[in-house]
């Protein structure tokens, strides 16, 4: 056989026409290849994408193989898929230097399962390879350490620092650590605010690529005191498909609005119930009303989770169902919203401008 | 009051000169000069506009002429904050504000005639 010899450009050209479909960029002009290697027919590289939970990785990689394999003398392709999390420029980095992105998950009223969402989307994004840290700012209700079943971190260190929980690979704190055993925290907004303040700045997070927020129900200190202190990246609003749920989620999604953050979508949990009997479906709450508001607010939906006991059960006994039961519809349900997460924060670090002030 | 177009209310670039003045530049390419006494005097925390009338209580006119700006930062996504010479530091401008009181000509007489 006579040797053909491939050029890095005609690679390079091939894989231009490798699309990604929430960039609408070709994959070369991203930069998303690296380590291009060619020995003969032999070429391999690195297809370094925004988060380890995109949703189309696979389509990528075949896309990847075929272009290349379509060169004329290209025998064997290597695709090998990493993934490495952006952080999109913000006017502040004072706050929290190594954590890459702050997502808060609201609602409108209380009881919609935002905090069953927190965990599973937190534990759903550290199962896919990213560094996950949680922090249940919900001073009313605390209850990540049931749902993640962890317990209290270890008393703050001589220079005020705290060392966060670990559990199902996530970083875990929770105002409801600042208050003795089954004590309510009674404060008022200085208090939380303080209390939140301490809960992002003095823990020791770490390296994180998420920082997923839990916050409490409504529109009140807790909210003011996140958008004041850190950039957020974006947030996600969790509500039932019922009208009165949704019209007071509304109140939150335009908080977010008037304080600048970027809305990454509007999950409709207890969307359905199928029963386990005859399996017969039941719109409890009625069906399709977050979609239709997402829709008519221009705003990603980013999906619907079943009113399903097994979830229940799970986050009760301590472990989210994305990691329990990750192949029960339910389970599915979750991780597939957290991969539209990743994606829509992904799509945000690309179109955000750099900004600081700069002395002239 | 007409509603701001996201571009509008979007910076781009931050400057500040010393204690003398803040720029921004807003993703609509229009550029805002704030003189450190113009914006002191259109502080919009509690004690400089009355929370229950709306009246502003705090002019220009009653800010010292040489206040300057001692540091300058972002508050999450949406607002600036500054600490004055005077010692002031309650005020939160919101990037909505800031157009709103842009000092240009052409955006104060677009204020003054509405």
């Amino acid at each position: 056989m006579t040797d053909v010899v491939i050029s890095e450009a005609q690679v390079l050209d091939a894989l231009r026409s490798v699309m990604d479909p929430d960039l609408h960029r070709d994959i070369v002009s991203l930069g998303f290849v690296r380590n291009l290697s060619i020995d003969r027919g032999a070429i391999a590289f690195d297809v370094n994408l925004t988060t380890p939970a995109c949703p189309v990785k696979d389509r990528l990689r075949e896309q990847s193989r075929d272009a290349v394999l379509a060169i004329p003398g290209a025998t064997d392709v290597r695709v090998n898929m990493t993934a490495e999390v952006r952080r999109p420029p913000t006017p502040s980095a004072q706050a929290l230097q190594n954590v890459r992105n702050i997502i808060a998950v609201g609602s409108g009223k209380g009881g919609v399962g935002k905090s069953t969402v927190a965990a599973n989307l937190a534990a759903s994004l550290a199962k896919s390879g990213a560094r996950v840290g949680l922090l249940d700012a919900d001073i009313y209700g605390p209850s990540i350490p049931i749902m993640m079943q962890s317990g209290r971190p270890a008393e703050p260190q001589p220079n005020n620092s705290i060392e966060p929980g670990e559990a199902h690979g996530v970083r875990l704190m929770s105002m409801g650590y600042l208050s003795p055993g089954d004590q309510p925290l009674i404060w008022r907004g200085p208090m939380a605010h303080k209390a939140l303040q301490q809960s992002l700045l003095s823990v020791n997070w770490g390296e994180l690529d998420y920082l997923i927020v839990d916050l409490p129900p409504g529109t009140g200190d807790v909210h003011l005191t996140l958008v004041q202190t850190v950039p957020v990246t974006g947030a996600v609003i969790v509500s039932t498909p019922q009208d009165v749920g949704l019209q007071i989620s509304m109140k939150t999604l335009r908080m977010f609005q008037q304080t600048k953050v970027p809305l990454l979508g509007i999950i409709e949990n207890m969307s359905y119930y199928v029963c386990p009997h005859c399996g017969g479906r039941d719109d409890i709450f009625g069906h399709g009303g977050a979609g239709d508001a997402a829709a008519s607010l221009s705003v990603p939906f980013l999906g619907e989770i079943p009113l399903d006991k097994a979830i229940r059960r799970f986050a009760d006994e301590g472990t989210p169902v994305v990691i329990a039961a990750p192949d029960s519809p339910s389970g599915r349900a979750m991780s597939e919203i957290a991969g539209k997460v990743a994606q829509q924060v992904s799509i945000r670090a690309f179109r955000h401008l750099t900004l600081s002030i700069v002395e002239e | 009051m007409p509603a701001l177009a996201p571009d509008q209310t979007t910076p781009v670039e931050l400057r500040k000169k010393g204690t003398e003045r803040f720029t921004v530049r807003w993703a609509d390419d229009h550029e805002s000069v704030f003189p450190s006494r113009y914006l002191r005097g259109r502080c919009p925390c509690a004690g400089c506009v009355s929370e229950t009338s709306g009246q502003r209580l705090v002019f220009e006119e009653h800010v010292n002429p040489d206040v300057g700006i001692v540091s300058a930062r972002t508050v999450g996504n949406y607002a600036l904050h500054f600490d004055w010479s005077d010692g002031h530091t309650t005020g939160i401008y919101s990037f909505d504000y800031l157009r709103r009181i842009c000092p240009c000509a052409k955006c104060a007489g677009a204020a003054s005639a509405s």
